[in-house]
């Protein structure tokens, strides 16, 4: 089979390889598309309603290499929710000595 | 002149000179500010520190505060938009530096000692019953934590735990890590060592007084009343990283640090507690690849002479001590020169120099007082 199939054969292997490495991972993976959402929404919501910078700069300090797809600024309730990598995140600001939190359910966007 | 008038000019001069708490400048309520003649030693630091900036590139040295404190008084402060004199400035990592402070007060109230094992504040770390308080402070818990996350993002503890997996209880996510080394004999720097700190103190002072402690104890003391410090989904102090304070008020701290824990005629801190935080780390080995890396000390950064390696900051003496975070951040102390310097920044890139500044801010404002 190898010496027939030797691209085939390494294909496989380097497939059953990425699989082993992906199944090693699996805690870090799961939880990966959080980041970009979490990170985004938390800051935002810290630089906006903590630091009381301008909607406009906070939206460039936390750019990231990765784009979100959806985001939404509460400024009425002091709620952050951004979405990338198909996951969507909440941040809500909660007092003045509080600041800002994420949180367990992201509203809906 | 009469004998009598020379001996009574004599006393007053000594009592003067026997006054130092009466001479002393303190912000209170509000700092005194002096201002300085602009020189080119003063053009120099401004030019290193307020370079024209770039937002689309986020290039280069991007400072978005600029305070030095002389002996207690303010002769230098620039802010660069949109921060300002008011804004409560994210300080990163300094946070674990001003918890720590926060910890030193309950430390003189005589709530825990250094060889205290973490689990007797703390039960989740019954888990890992030889770390002690003293060793999370050196950050050489001995957990195999994984603080890099600008080449690691996948692996990174720390993103983990403020934004993912950890963020619901940032001390318990730390607890579950497994030791990778003998509790006390690796340094390794870690956010998850500090915040199981800041998890550690509700036992120490109770559930009721918890929420309201680094204000009665430290803040509230210094007038500091800027202070934002937020918490995780389990309102535990996110000690490692979430504290905000405008310049100003992290000038407190510092000056608090710079004259030994003391506050006008109070001992806030024990000096004992200082001398600690200014200690190096015993079991600390410099990195010959990293020579600007300060000397981790308990929650502070040391500019200090360890043997067979160089002081860190080559153009900073070596009482120097610093309170540093993530994209510049950082309030460093010279004890000797009587200077506390607050810089806020927005860092992206690896070109900031901590040795640069100070450099250039002791060629300012150095000269002995």
């Amino acid at each position: 089979m190898i010496r027939r199939r030797p691209f085939l054969s390494a294909f496989l292997l380097l497939l059953v390889g990425l699989a082993l490495l992906a199944w090693s991972n699996r805690v870090h993976l799961a939880s990966f598309p959080g980041i970009v959402g979490g990170y985004s929404a938390k800051e935002y919501c810290s630089c906006r309603y903590v630091s009381g910078n301008p909607a406009e700069y906070c939206a460039g300090y936390v750019k990231l290499y990765l784009p979100l797809s959806a985001f939404h600024d509460d400024a009425e309730r002091k709620r952050v929710t951004a979405r990338g990598l198909g996951s969507s995140q909440t941040a809500a600001w909660l007092d003045a000595r509080q600041g800002c939190q994420l949180q367990s359910q992201a509203d809906p966007l | 002149m009469p004998l009598a008038l020379l001996r009574r000019t004599l006393v007053a001069g000594c009592l003067l000179a026997a006054g130092p708490l009466a001479a002393q400048s303190w912000p209170m309520p509000e700092w005194n500010s002096q201002s300085s003649a602009v020189t080119p030693a003063l053009q120099a630091l401004e030019a290193y520190a307020f370079p024209a900036r770039d937002d689309a590139t986020r290039a280069g040295v991007r400072s978005d505060a600029l305070l030095v404190i002389k002996d207690g008084v303010i002769v230098y402060e620039r802010y660069a938009a949109p921060t300002t004199a008011q804004t409560p400035h994210l300080t990163w990592s300094i946070s674990k530096s001003l918890f720590a402070s926060v910890l030193g007060v309950a430390y003189g109230e005589g709530r825990f000692k250094l060889d205290d094992a973490v689990a007797k504040h703390y039960p989740p770390f019954s888990a890992h019953p030889d770390v002690k308080l003293g060793h999370l402070l050196n950050w050489a818990s001995g957990l195999d934590w994984q603080e890099d996350y600008e080449y690691a993002p996948l692996k990174s503890s720390v993103v983990a735990m403020l934004y993912t997996r950890g963020r619901g209880d940032m001390a318990a996510f730390t607890a579950e890590h497994a030791l990778g080394a003998i509790p006390g004999t690796r340094f390794r720097y870690s956010s998850g060592d500090s915040n199981v700190l800041g998890a550690s103190l509700k036992s120490m002072v109770g559930e009721q007084a918890y929420a309201n402690y680094p204000w009665s104890a430290l803040f509230e003391p210094l007038g500091i009343t800027s202070a934002v410090w937020e918490r995780d989904a389990s309102g535990t102090f996110v000690a490692s990283s979430y504290a905000y304070l405008n310049a100003r008020d992290l000038g407190r701290v510092g000056l608090l640090m710079q004259r030994d824990g003391r506050w006008g005629e109070r001992q806030l801190l024990p000096p004992s507690w200082v001398a600690f935080n200014r200690t190096p780390f015993a079991n600390y080995r410099p990195d010959p690849q990293k020579p600007g890396e300060a000397v981790p000390g308990g929650q502070w950064w040391l500019n200090a002479t360890l043997e067979g390696s160089a002081r860190p900051w080559p153009d900073v003496p070596d009482d120097a001590f610093a309170a540093l975070g993530h994209w510049g951040q950082g309030l460093y102390v010279l004890p000797t020169q009587k200077l506390v310097v607050v810089r806020y920044a927005d860092d992206r890139d690896g070109s900031y120099s901590h040795n640069e500044l100070l450099k250039r801010v002791l060629n300012a404002f150095g000269e002995q007082p």
